[in-house]
């Protein structure tokens, strides 16, 4: 009976990790329950406060499509398309709705992983009612329209400070105008191998890029085959590109105030760096935060930089964040939920909160938008006078209406100065998407050799001082070494007669 | 009843030894797994080639170079600036030095990467940062574990017996010779766990050196972090790991840190 007590009692010092171990278990519902893992900060939800309450700011999507709905969602995060993809691998259908990038989706639906939509879905959904057709085509081009539908997308390009110097629009209408000298040391790039192979792709094929575009405003191609051509040799990564690509990086290296992951976006706006490589969302984001703005609170006007927002000549890349439901997912209440996102109304809710451009178009969106960004009526003047200039979205709101606009009726009309800075992130221009390229997924040789390319980029150069250091460390401990070898024979005496050696 | 209960040493170690089990063994058995395995099509299987692979790489060796020299400039250092403010507090009558111990050990209990973020906003200020990446890797690390130095010189060096000085002094040795030939080498265990302490996070500590250094400096643990969150290869970057372990357990090995026949620094090892 003793032994027994206290063997229990000495297993109740284990419950605590017990109860950790199970923690995540236990919870019985009737109602149906909907598991969303998508990235941090990817929904519009409201601010929570220390004390556990919430502000009244954003709306709640995930509450009100549980009401609607009468469902449960056990709603997860994640940091990277990479832990997403090895939770998934530990965890197969722990989850019925992902929302991993491009490249990630494409390995995903290879490796069939993924469950296709109903048909019911592909043809009378609220997706895709209200899709953008520049979206939709883009995915049935690729072959993706079965298997995943977008969330946010973008482009790539660099948010620049335009009184930098006088000539740093022209500069940086290309992607090399980062390697120039006089932009030693005011500017970021990604601390992200792909996006950073993209850049130096970019620049180590400028040439080419350059002719093609001049055949396409030639009209010896057309918009079609330029796309073609530019997305082939942005996904070029045999030997001779990675090593070219890895030279002309370490060229940047060299030139750059450093890399980031999430400071750029800090660092612009209080302007410790003047140029940084950036998503087009993150874009919008720095522009936003370093704008001059009327503080209510005090009466009083901020002070701030306007920035721009330019995606060089060459080309860009087209990013997108997209919707999967992971093989044995509940597809049913999945497709529920993305038809819920993809409501107009909501795709604003969710615009307002993230900030990205949201892959669906419609009434609402445009309406929005138009509240955002225009500044008057064709015809108007700005505040210095000239005339507004029309910034033209019909290729992406197109056919997407429900009776409040007629296509071509989507313009937006703003100031030249306005037309570089948010709206140009949120929506490219037609002009721009001409020239951009989806980044295709590498397999593994490619992925492997690309990687080690990177850190080489990121371990190289060695400083001569480093070499010297080890040197003399190396040096020294042979010098220690070799006198203790010398010093042991020497002064280990044997004790006299009579003595005993002293131990310790 | 209550009399009669108690716990045999077997019963009380069953904790711990589950503890170690979960969280030492099993950890480090995967590690080794996937360090010498690869996935191939999906499939898992033997082999060498991450060992291989680290050894023929520039970039793995130059960056395990980097982590060296970065490592032991920030423990030199540290051990420059400790020993004196040790030696001092614990040597000197000062009234309150516990008050003065504190203020070095302080840092300690705020937030690291909050106290790396401040640090960066300072080097920002004085116009080393952006522009001095070593330097600022360098600050930075010596900053975050300086009271890992201080601590067990203190604790080696109030523990030195007073008599031993006196002996010598007494016997005619300069105040130099005295603390050549007796203070430093009876504050020796102190060095040694000061120097594993401080010289082993330097090596893998990338906060501090991506954010210090703007990601300029790649040193083994931003490595390692990368294999398992950006590439997506957990066999290399468990490889990484063993590697850093072996060297480490190495650097224990040269410098003495597993002995403990000495009983009298027994303690000082520890802190």
């Amino acid at each position: 009976m003793k032994k027994i007590i206290s063997l229990a009692l000495s297993l109740c010092l284990l419950l605590p990790f017990v109860f950790l171990l199970a923690g995540c278990g236990g919870k019985t519902s009737q109602k149906e329950v909907l598991h969303v893992y998508n990235w941090e900060d990817y929904i519009s939800e409201p601010t929570q406060n220390s004390d556990g309450s919430t502000e009244n700011d954003y709306v709640d999507l995930i509450a009100e499509f549980e009401k609607e709905y009468n469902v449960m969602v056990e709603y997860s995060t994640f940091g990277t398309n990479e832990n997403m993809y090895n939770e998934l691998q530990i965890n197969p259908g722990a989850y019925d709705l992902v929302c991993p990038s491009d490249y990630m989706i494409m390995k995903m639906i290879s490796e069939n992983m993924v469950e296709p939509f109903t048909d019911d879905f592909l043809q009378n959904s609220t997706y895709m009612k209200y899709a953008s057709p520049y979206i939709k085509q883009l995915f049935e081009e690729n072959g993706w329209t079965k298997y995943a539908v977008a969330y946010m997308w973008g482009t790539m390009g660099y948010v620049y400070n335009p009184e930098l110097s006088d000539t740093v629009e022209e500069d940086l209408s290309s992607w090399a105008g980062l390697w120039q000298e006089q932009y030693a040391s005011v500017a970021t790039i990604k601390d992200s191998v792909r996006d950073s192979y993209f850049l130096g792709v970019a620049v180590v094929y400028r040439d080419e890029l350059m002719a093609l575009k001049e055949q396409f405003k030639k009209g010896t191609i057309d918009r079609h085959e330029y796309n073609r051509q530019v997305t082939q040799i942005m996904n070029r990564t045999d030997e001779k590109t990675i090593e070219a690509t890895k030279n002309t990086l370490l060229e940047l290296k060299e030139n750059l105030y450093g890399f980031e992951v999430d400071s750029g976006k800090q660092d612009m706006v209080v302007g410790r760096i003047s140029i940084n490589f950036a998503w087009s969302g993150d874009a919008v984001y720095t522009m936003d935060d370093a704008e001059p703005y009327f503080n209510e609170e005090t009466g009083k006007e901020e002070p701030g930089i306007y920035l721009n927002y330019i995606v060089p000549e060459e080309c860009s890349n087209i990013w997108f964040d997209g919707w999967v439901m992971p093989k044995g997912a509940n597809v049913e209440l999945a497709q529920k939920f993305i038809d819920f996102l993809s409501r107009p109304e909501n795709t604003v809710s969710n615009m307002n909160y993230i900030g990205y451009t949201s892959a669906i178009a419609g009434d609402a969106v445009f309406t929005e938008m138009t509240d955002w960004y225009s500044e008057g009526e064709e015809g108007d003047l700005d505040e210095e006078g000239s005339p507004l200039v029309p910034y033209d979205l019909n290729y992406f709101f197109n056919g997407t209406s429900d009776g409040e606009y007629k296509d071509g009726d989507y313009i937006i009309y703003v100031s030249a100065e306005s037309a570089k800075r948010q709206i140009s992130a949120q929506y490219p221009t037609q002009e721009v998407l001409d020239r951009s390229a989806i980044m295709q997924h590498f397999d593994d040789a490619t992925n492997a050799a690309v990687n080690e390319m990177w850190e080489e980029v990121k371990g190289l150069p060695i400083p001569v001082w480093a070499y010297i250091v080890i040197a003399v460390i190396a040096a020294g401990i042979i010098v220690v070494a070799l006198s203790y070898v010398y010093k042991g024979k020497r002064s280990d005496p044997k004790p006299k007669k009579g003595y005993r050696r002293v131990t310790k | 009843m209550m009399q009669s209960l108690h716990f045999s040493r077997k019963q009380l170690c069953i904790p711990y030894a589950l503890f170690l089990v979960l969280f030492v063994i099993v950890p480090m058995l995967l590690i080794l797994f996937y360090a010498f395995t690869e996935t191939v099509d999906g499939a898992i299987r033997f082999s060498f080639a991450n060992f291989i692979n680290f050894f023929t790489s520039t970039a793995k060796l130059s960056t395990l170079l980097m982590s060296f020299t970065v490592a032991i400039i920030s423990t030199a250092a540290c051990l420059l600036i400790a020993y004196p403010v040790a030696y001092i507090l614990a040597r000197s009558n000062l009234r309150r030095k516990n008050v003065l111990l504190m203020i070095f050990i302080l840092p300690m209990w705020i937030n690291f990467v909050l106290r790396i973020t401040a640090l960066r906003e300072l080097l920002d200020l004085i116009g080393l940062l952006g522009t001095q990446n070593y330097l600022n890797t360098i600050i930075g690390m010596v900053y975050d574990f300086l009271p890992f130095m201080i601590l067990p010189l203190y604790t080696t060096l109030e523990k030195l017996d007073n008599s031993y000085l006196e002996a010598a002094a007494d016997l005619g040795g300069s105040k130099f010779t005295v603390f050549t030939k007796v203070t430093f080498p009876l504050s020796l265990p102190g060095v040694i766990s000061g120097v594993t302490m401080v010289f082993m996070p330097s090596m893998t500590n990338y906060v501090v050196s991506d954010t210090l250094s703007n990601f300029n400096i790649t040193i083994l643990g931003k490595l390692i972090d990368q294999y398992f969150t950006a590439y997506d290869n957990w066999h290399m970057g468990s490889m990484i790991s063993i590697i850093l372990l072996v060297i480490i357990f190495l650097t224990l090995l040269a410098t003495g840190g597993f002995k403990d026949s000495d009983r009298e620094t027994r303690g000082a090892n520890l802190w």
